[in-house]
């Protein structure tokens, strides 16, 4: 069988910098390749190239056989959307919105000469029927804003497959997306390539999608191709180093985990919370409110990780700020070994803040770029005034070198270090101050996933040398499964299970708990894949009960 | 749409209020007794005239019973007379703000229609020579202080070349001070209309239109332009009230017999209630032309009209 | 959620003043600003002549060699006088921004910082005078003080403080939410420190830019009402003042005219390419 896309010694070049390295895979009709790598691989860039369109400055060279003609030769125009169709990662920002959904479904059947406006009409409800959105014909007169996310992303899947595509890039397309509706959205595309025998271009950074969808596998490491082949050998069997390392880093939700939790005495109380959000500038409506945290309540224990689980708008993030006090509830107290924090203000609450620190999701905006590295992580002590000017520098060479940093380091700016760098940076400071409890909010969400496993590794080695609890906020069921001692699974502002994490995720009992457990990809190919259920509107959301030793569901 | 719209109704309500407060508070600002200040420059009036003056301005009573009594004159439509010739001054400013009006919305008309295409063009070629011509010469136009641009048309057009009339207030004469105040802002528009232009042009879904295999001009004509207009619309409503500010300087060039020009006179005469009035008037047009764009710019967006 | 590029990145400012001049743009505005510095400081060194002096020559004459932009109405020399007036319209815009910009800042600052029901009053009363336009706040304090180059420095001075202190609002309002600035109040930083250490180097970039393409608004504001005569008054040799004065003359000397013109324009357009230059070589290093 031929391929529908071979492409040869792929090289993408900006100036000097070559960004891509002679790249050379094939795609065939009915498969799903999977272009793998982490950030600055060059796997997008891969993708627009094929597309034509680079950035002006960049050149292609190489060559991309498709339907008969080489996509890179320069005097060829690649067949966007009517030979190859691409789909971003952003779907929030993917559609013009000033432009009702139904033109930008049928402009490309008109423009292209496929068919006259009446007809457009026609074809793009039936398609917008055909990727599972609800009442289609209403739908076609509405703007994007009005849309959900994952709707967005199927509205963007439909403008491409009207075109009738040999071939679909999808960069990133399940990124931004809670995971329940990435597991929709990936389902539905598996469904496309078997339907209409298109060729599939998966590009991710994630394996757990990868051995779920793939058929073969790329995997790219700073523009180059670090290994080809189908996606059982890749797993069971990766030639490059690089392989074999990425697959290391990467958490799984099936591997086993003998935690138990600390019977230790409780560190921190947090009792009916409740904490309601209006939107801004809303004067006289009632919709414009919403609740963020219903009545919750939790207990920490000194010395463990607890997890807060759940996907967006679930509450997790505003409960840990809360604990930090950055952000104030309307209800409930804070209760730190006896010290109410809720209750303080002024100049007492700023001495007790010590106690509990934050770690932030985004590392490039956690560091003041206008102060040195040093006197950052300086900063808490800076406040307390407690070591003098030579001992504190004593104390940031230490903590520097606790976070797998080098003392010199401490002279330099933020913007002169990696991702990874300064969120280890960010973490030096939150144990500056010796506190007691740490939150940390979605701490390596934003960095690649070997980086990831190292600063998770970091968090744990810290957490038994400067006795610490931590309360560790994700989405990620695996890395919780990895790092955490107990969980809490939240959604729309309630706990829905609480439990020890080896046995919440070994019998998960809340429907809700199973159907995230579900979902979330895996990396490992041979696992049976199915449809997977559609995730239902109603689920208990009562008060807990213990159903057994320090396992609460809500019933 | 709607709580978009009362929330800026709202505002410009309270704006108009307090410019109410705020210029009845004037007069106490002025060093020195106001009345005897007013009536400095007019001969033969009476010691008993400037009392009468005082009484029926409520000057001598506390500021709240000041303001009451300036509230209800209002309402009744009086803004007091002038102290030169006693005129209503109400009448006054109605005779001439509509000449003022029309300079302003004209200026407008050509800053747009100049201004908008060039940063159009410009955006279009950005990079290019045609892109940082244009963009030159558009800040040399918003460096240049359009007082002296008046002057310069003046001699030019009116005395050099004799096309058009030096003063008056016919047709004729309303192309250059247009011309004036509508160049120097013909500027301001090319530099955002650019900026804008090049912001929708990064966007996400500009690329994803290109992907659809959708030709360049069609992108732009349709997904570009509409959503990078919106910013524009957002400043006319601004640049409005620039170019009411700037009329008051070109209606003095031209002898254009606009409020501006009242307005100058009115200060080097010390002419209270007329400066009082003025100032009302123009705070009232600039917030109703503030909330009419307002509204065009709701319906215009879909994410207000239809939240 | 976007995946971090884990790559070093390059060092950002100290390379900036090489960026600023690398862009002929921006090089030239520098350069003038330069130029009018420069003729402020010694214009008592460079004027020839006394420019209050009347008859130093006869009324009216061309640009020669004597005078070499000419005299005026009343025989005073051009050239000293536009280089005297140099001094007053830097005068005119560093007053003028200076008052805007502290002022502003400090509103806009405070109201960033503190949320809530500070920021809504100090926020809604900015809009409130906002929507007078500058033009009418100047206007409104020079009626009320009477016409000098002083009250005319002040008023527009005061006239401008919307505008900055909305645009520091802004800015501050960008900072406050980041995580770097969360993570000094969780180490119980005081209010003072967090807004003096963090917010006020953080905004001080895009300030700086606002504040020199504000001096070229402020020069232009201030020579307008000069213009008007509700500025200078006689016999400064301010440019505007000095414009005002040509309009008699259009036909008779026109350098009159487009000499002191082409002097404010030059300076604003210097202002104005070097704000534009500051504010692209500004621009962070890094991208995400």
């Amino acid at each position: 069988m031929t391929a529908l896309l071979s492409v040869t010694d792929l090289s993408v070049a900006i100036g000097s910098k070559s960004l891509v390295k002679k790249v050379s895979f094939d795609v065939a009709s009915g498969e799903v390749l999977s272009i793998v790598g982490e950030s600055g691989s060059g796997k997008s860039m891969t993708a627009k190239a094929l597309m034509g369109l680079l950035p002006n400055k960049a050149s292609a060279t190489g060559r991309a056989m498709f339907d008969g003609m080489d996509l890179l030769a320069p005097e060829v125009q690649p067949p966007r959307g009517t030979g190859i169709g691409l789909i971003f990662q952003e779907p929030m920002t993917a559609l013009t919105p000033v432009l009702t959904i139904g033109l930008q479904l049928t402009e490309a059947l008109v423009s292209h000469g496929i068919c006259n406006a009446g007809e457009a009409q026609r074809r793009a409800i039936a398609m917008l029927d055909r990727v599972g959105i609800p009442s289609p014909a209403d739908r076609m007169r509405q703007y994007p804003h009005e849309l959900s996310g994952g709707m967005r992303q199927r509205v963007v899947i439909a403008m491409m497959m009207l075109l009738d595509p040999r071939i679909l890039i999808a960069d990133e397309p399940t990124t931004a997306l809670d995971v329940t509706v990435q597991a929709q959205i990936l389902d539905l595309l598996r469904e496309i390539v078997t339907d209409t025998q298109i060729g599939l271009i998966l590009i991710t950074h994630d394996m757990g999608v990868v051995a779920e969808m793939a058929d073969n596998v790329l995997v790219m490491k700073a523009g180059k191709a670090e290994e080809f082949g189908p996606v059982q050998r890749i797993f069971a069997a990766p030639e490059a180093d690089y392989t074999t390392a990425l697959l290391d880093a990467v958490p799984r939700i099936d591997a086993s985990n003998s935690r138990k939790p600390a019977l230790t005495e409780p560190l921190l109380k947090a009792g009916g919370i409740n904490k309601t959000f209006a939107k801004r500038g809303a004067i006289f409506s009632k919709a414009a409110r919403y609740k963020a945290l219903d009545d919750v309540s939790l207990t920490m224990h000194r010395g463990e990780t607890l997890a807060l689980v759940g996907e967006s708008g679930s509450g997790k993030t505003t409960l840990g700020r809360i604990i930090a006090r950055l952000t104030e509830a309307d209800t409930g107290t804070v209760t730190l070994s006896d010290t109410d924090l809720s209750a303080l203000y002024g100049r007492e609450l700023q001495d007790k803040r010590r106690e509990v620190q934050m770690i932030f999701q985004d590392p490039y905006a956690s560091l003041d770029p206008r102060h040195t590295v040093g006197r950052t992580i300086a900063e808490p002590m800076i406040i307390h005034q407690e070591l003098s000017r030579s001992e504190r520098s004593e104390r940031v060479h230490e903590l520097l070198e606790k976070v797998g940093l080098s003392a010199d380091m401490a002279q330099r700016y933020p913007h002169e270090f990696s991702g990874g760098q300064r969120q280890r940076i960010a973490i030096a400071r939150a144990i500056a101050a010796k506190p007691s409890l740490v939150v940390a909010d979605e701490p390596t969400s934003a960095l690649d996933v070997s980086i990831q496993a190292k600063v998770l590794d970091l968090l744990e080695n810290l957490k038994r040398s400067e006795d610490l609890t931590l309360l560790f906020i994700s989405h990620d069921l695996a890395v919780v499964r990895q790092i955490a001692d107990r969980v809490a699974v939240m959604r729309n502002g309630r706990i829905l299970e609480l439990g020890p994490s080896a046995e919440l995720f070994a019998e998960p009992r809340h429907p809700y708990t199973r159907a995230l457990i579900d979902v979330a990809p895996v990396p490992n190919p041979t696992r049976k894949r199915g449809k997977r259920p559609v995730l239902q509107g109603d689920y208990p959301t009562g008060p807990l009960s213990e159903i057994g030793p320090g396992h609460w569901v809500a019933a | 749409m709607w709580r978009f719209l009362s929330t800026r109704i709202l505002m410009g309500a309270l704006t108009i209020w307090i410019t109410t407060i705020l210029v009845t508070l004037l007069i106490h600002a002025v060093p020195g007794d106001p009345v005897q200040i007013m009536y400095a420059q007019s001969q033969g009036t009476t010691p008993e005239q400037i009392e009468e003056v005082r009484r029926s301005l409520g000057l001598d009573r506390p500021i709240p019973v000041q303001y009451a009594m300036f509230m209800e004159r209002l309402a009744q439509g009086d803004m007091g007379n002038t102290i030169r010739g006693g005129q209503p001054v109400l009448d006054v400013i109605m005779q001439r703000l509509p000449n003022t009006l029309v300079l302003a919305c004209a200026a407008m008309f050509i800053a747009v229609l100049i201004g908008v295409p060039i940063g159009f063009l410009a955006a279009y070629h950005k990079g290019s020579l045609t892109d940082v011509t244009l963009m030159f010469v558009a800040i040399a136009g918003i460096s240049m202080p359009h007082f002296w641009l008046g002057l310069v048309l003046l001699f030019f057009f009116a005395v050099e070349l004799g096309w058009l009339p030096v003063s008056g207030n016919g047709w004729l004469n309303l192309v250059l001070p247009a011309l004036t105040l509508g160049l120097s802002n013909a500027a301001i528009f090319a530099r955002l209309t650019r900026s804008s232009m090049i912001d929708v042009m990064n966007q996400d879904f500009v690329q994803t239109a290109m992907a659809k295999g959708l030709p360049k001009a069609l992108v732009l004509r349709r997904h570009v332009l509409r959503a990078g207009l919106l910013p524009v619309v957002t400043m006319m409503g601004l640049q409005f009230a620039f170019m009411m500010g700037g009329a008051i300087v070109v209606e003095n060039i031209f002898s254009w017999n606009g409020v501006g020009r009242m307005a100058v006179e009115a200060i080097f005469q010390r002419d209270y209630p007329i400066i009082q009035g003025f100032i009302l008037t123009f705070s009232v047009v600039v917030v109703l032309v503030a909330i009419t764009i307002d509204a065009l710019y709701a319906v215009l967006d879909p994410r207000i009209r239809r939240s | 959620m976007s995946v971090a590029p884990d790559i070093d990145v390059t060092k950002a400012p100290p390379g900036f003043l090489w960026r600023l001049v690398r862009s002929p743009s921006s090089a030239i505005g520098l350069v003038i600003v330069l130029l009018l510095i420069f003729c402020a400081l010694f214009a008592d060194v460079l004027a020839p002549y006394d420019p209050n002096k009347m008859g130093s020559g006869g009324r009216f004459l061309p640009p020669s060699g004597d005078f070499l932009l000419g005299t005026d109405e009343f025989g005073r020399d051009m050239l000293s006088r536009i280089l005297f007036g140099s001094r007053i319209t830097l005068l005119v815009g560093a007053v003028a921004v200076g008052i805007s910009l502290t002022i502003g800042m400090a509103v806009g600052m405070i109201a960033a910082f503190r949320r809530g029901w500070i920021e809504a009053i100090l926020m809604r009363s900015t809009d409130v005078l906002f929507s007078f336009t500058e033009t009418l706040i100047a206007l409104s304090f020079v009626a009320v003080l009477g016409p000098s180059l002083q009250n005319a420095i002040i008023a527009v001075g005061v006239a401008g403080i919307p505008f900055y202190s909305r645009t520091c609002y802004s800015a501050a309002l960008v900072e406050t939410s980041k995580p770097y600035f969360e993570a000094s109040i969780a180490a119980g930083a005081r209010p003072t420190r967090m807004v003096l250490v963090h917010l006020l180097p953080n905004v001080m970039p895009t300030m700086i830019v606002v504040a020199t393409l504000g001096v070229s608004t402020a020069i232009l504001a201030a020579a307008g009402l000069s213009f008007l005569g509700l500025g200078a008054q006689p016999p400064t040799s301010e440019w505007g003042y000095m414009l005002a004065g040509s309009r008699d003359y259009i036909n008779r000397a026109p350098w009159l005219m487009t000499i002191p013109g082409i002097a404010i324009a030059i300076t604003v357009l210097g202002f104005n390419l070097l704000g534009d230059g500051l504010r692209t070589s500004l621009d962070p290093v890094e991208r995400k």
